[in-house]
């Protein structure tokens, strides 16, 4: 039987035995819901202000002329205007403050001479109407004296509007201006990474530690090698890892989507795909880590004195990466740290969120996360090996390793 | 020739020796009791066999061919602290064992069902297994130990906390197997069991072999027993007896008025000395019994662990094998 095949089947079981219990389904379930549900409150909060209010002003026949001003002074404020024509008398009726309150009714009455109207209000005229009604008058005004001085009221405006300093920089722009929203969306995805990590790594150590508490590592190891039980965990619970994180990412990503963040210039697809490739790379370092040195201790309590060293080697990068990359994307501690295989899979997809990336600064931290990968291979195989099969207290690192 | 050979095994821990140059053979068709008081290396002899622990000397082969991760495929291991995955269920995991074992889907729960209809935990096989009771749980871990059809069974105290059916089923078992083909090895501290049991029986003490044979070989001695009763004085009688040259004999422990006599020089082929100590027994009074005392397996392996207490252990080898090295030669 071939060893890929060993490897597999070890790797089903684990899939399979995490996948399938109730409790993953449930807490899968449970989570996508309140991502989904988020992205439908978010919605509801963000476009409640998305359709233009309507604002309705009367108007007596006499004003008419002031139509065109009014229709230009609401469409440069976004509002959508309803204007009606009626009589004194029936404003008087519409705006009677003790009348039964119709929706309809206008929050204004304009008559008299276009260039200083009367403005009729039910007790006190609302902000945005005398905004606009103002706005109207002081532009019919405005055309009007244009027109009197023999003047084109249309050259006026446009000569007004295009009265606007037009700026040049001496040097480059700097880059020490972050883009708020590709730096919140690589935030949130290194916090998922951060949490996907830590999470199958502790289902690693917890996986390794039953094996041996449960003593059927005896019976495995009586058929088939310690680095392919070791192997086989690490692929098939790293498939459940990548599993949870495409689903929960995914989910993430349509909810980023729906919220319009799309519309902010954010490539959340490219961002999913850099987040599953750290992912990989960060779960193997950090994976053969948790598997090798979980095998030096034979109790679930015990677990404790080798995975906090190792969650360390975490909360570092991540916190290293959310303190050190806003500030400085670009300077030389930042580019040295987010070389190192255990720093690089936190601060390379913020950095490249940024902007602030060298074209090589991403493959070469790519290739020497990979390079390292087999060295590590060998420590935790090798750990693993001497560890698994050792009961009682907890296994010296040294010893493991002589 | 289908034998499983073990060959002068090395172990030691720091600087506790487990084993010292331990060597027997089990036959095809075979089972092989091993005995030995706790700590004496039966189950570091079990986890060499399996590859789950490495020799510092020697090596283990089956038919001629060292023993590796292939072959060890076919070998059925059941070890003393037991092992499976509390929150599998009984069925899947004693697939998922099958498929390492090398056997196709259709194949393992085949077996799976076989082999948990046969020993009574075919019910329970959508359980997980912490959901079991211990005895049943001893059940399924010889269910995993048999589930592949093995070429070769060792298993490490299989009787230990069974119930006399469970023990039964177990035997019938073991015999079965054995019956067809397979050398079976298994450790017990169950004395009577082993004797009742096993073709041959190795008893070990500080890692190595003190006594290796059958029953019967084990209990071949130069100085046979009997149980003499007669209706007479004890003391009587042990002087009527000892009045047969080379002959001794005493009052018997267990009260009931017999004597022990025991004939310490030879005299020849059987029909020697016995005869005369009875008609001298005769003319003492009426003789209500004359027996043969046959050692029990617990008295044989009383007198090994005794006789290892008197000896001191003989200086290490100084050449030491390394494991996997001491090939066949061809």
């Amino acid at each position: 039987m071939s060893g890929a095949r060993v490897v597999w089947m070890v790797a089903k079981r684990e899939i399979k035995t995490r996948m399938l219990t109730k409790a993953n389904i449930i807490s899968m379930t449970v989570m996508v819901v309140l991502i989904a549900v988020g992205a439908v409150v978010g919605n509801y909060f963000l476009h409640r202000d998305g359709e233009a209010p309507v604002l309705r002003i009367a108007l007596a026949e006499e004003v008419a002329d002031l139509r065109p001003d009014l229709e230009g002074s609401a469409e440069a404020r976004g509002l959508t205007l309803e204007l009606t024509t009626m009589t004194a008398d029936e404003a008087r009726a519409a705006l009677d403050p003790d009348g039964d309150g119709d929706d309809e009714a206008p929050s204004a009455f304009l008559d008299g001479e276009p260039a200083a109207p009367r403005m009729l209000v039910a007790t006190s005229p609302d902000g945005e109407t005398a905004d606009v009604v103002g706005a109207a008058v002081r532009s019919f005004a405005t055309a009007q004296q244009i027109d009197e001085l023999g003047g084109d009221p249309g050259a006026f405006a446009a000569a007004v509007a295009q009265a606007a300093p037009r700026v040049e920089a001496v040097g480059e722009p700097r880059n020490d201006q972050l883009d708020g929203a590709a730096f919140g969306v690589a935030i949130a995805m290194i916090s998922l990474l951060f949490g996907a990590l830590i999470g199958s790594g502790s289902m690693i150590a917890m996986g390794v530690v039953e094996e041996k508490t449960s003593r059927v590592v005896e019976i495995l190891l009586a058929m088939i090698r310690p680095s392919q039980l070791l192997a086989g965990k690490i692929l098939g619970i790293g498939v459940y890892g990548l599993f949870q994180i495409l689903v929960l990412g995914g989910a993430l990503a349509l909810a980023a989507l729906s919220l319009g963040v799309a519309g902010l210039d954010i490539d959340v697809g490219a961002a999913l795909a850099w987040l599953v490739l750290w992912f990989l790379i960060g779960y193997t370092i950090y994976a053969l880590l948790f598997g090798g040195f979980a095998a030096l201790v034979s109790r679930q309590e015990d677990i404790g004195s080798v995975t906090t060293p190792l969650l360390f080697l975490l909360f570092i990068p991540f916190y290293a990466t959310m303190f050190l990359v806003p500030s400085d994307p670009d300077g030389t501690l930042v580019r040295v740290l987010s070389q190192i295989p255990i720093f690089a899979p936190f601060m390379m997809p913020v950095r490249d969120a940024v902007g602030a990336l060298q074209p090589w600064e991403m493959p070469l931290s790519v290739a020497i996360a990979l390079a390292t990968i087999p060295g590590l291979v060998w420590v935790a195989a090798r750990v693993y090996q001497r560890g698994v099969l050792h009961t009682g207290g907890r296994m010296k690192l040294a010893d493991a390793l002589r | 020739m289908s034998e499983l050979e073990i060959d002068h095994l090395f172990k030691s821990y720091g600087t506790v020796r487990a084993l010292h140059d331990m060597t027997f053979t089990v036959r095809a068709g075979e089972i092989f009791g091993f005995v030995g008081s706790n700590g004496a290396g039966k189950t570091t002899t079990m986890r060499i066999m399996l590859g789950v622990l490495a020799a510092d000397g020697g090596s283990v082969r089956w038919d001629g061919a060292e023993l590796d991760l292939e072959s060890r495929r076919h070998v059925g291991y059941m070890p003393e602290e037991r092992g499976l995955y509390p929150k599998m269920k009984v069925g899947e995991q004693l697939r998922f064992l099958a498929g390492l074992h090398g056997m196709g889907p259709a194949e393992a729960t085949a077996a799976v069902e076989l082999w948990t209809d046969r020993l009574g935990v075919g019910d329970r096989r959508d359980d997980n297994v912490e959901k079991l009771s211990l005895g049943n749980q001893q059940r399924v871990q010889l269910a995993a130990a048999l589930v592949h059809h093995p070429d070769v069974l060792v298993l490490d105290e299989p009787f230990s906390g069974l119930d006399p059916v469970a023990v039964d089923i177990m035997s019938t078992v073991l015999r079965e197997r054995a019956d067809a083909g397979v050398p079976v090895i298994f450790s017990s501290h169950q004395l009577d069991l082993v004797e009742r049991l096993c073709d041959r029986v190795g008893i070990v003490q500080s890692g190595r072999m003190q006594a290796l044979g059958t029953i019967d070989e084990l209990r071949t001695t130069d100085r046979p027993q009997w149980l003499l009763e007669v209706d007479a004085p004890a003391q009587a009688v042990v002087a009527a007896a000892e009045s047969v040259p080379g002959v001794r004999a005493r009052v018997a422990p267990d009260q009931t008025g017999g004597v022990l006599v025991e004939q310490t020089a030879g005299t020849g082929a059987d029909g020697g000395a016995e005869q005369a100590v009875l008609r001298a027994a005769l003319a003492l009074g009426p003789v209500r019994g004359f027996a043969r005392v046959r050692p029990t397996l617990t008295d044989l392996f009383r007198d090994v662990v005794a006789q290892d207490k008197a000896v001191e252990p003989p200086p290490p080898p100084t050449v030491r094998r390394r494991f996997g090295r001491a090939g066949v030669a061809s």
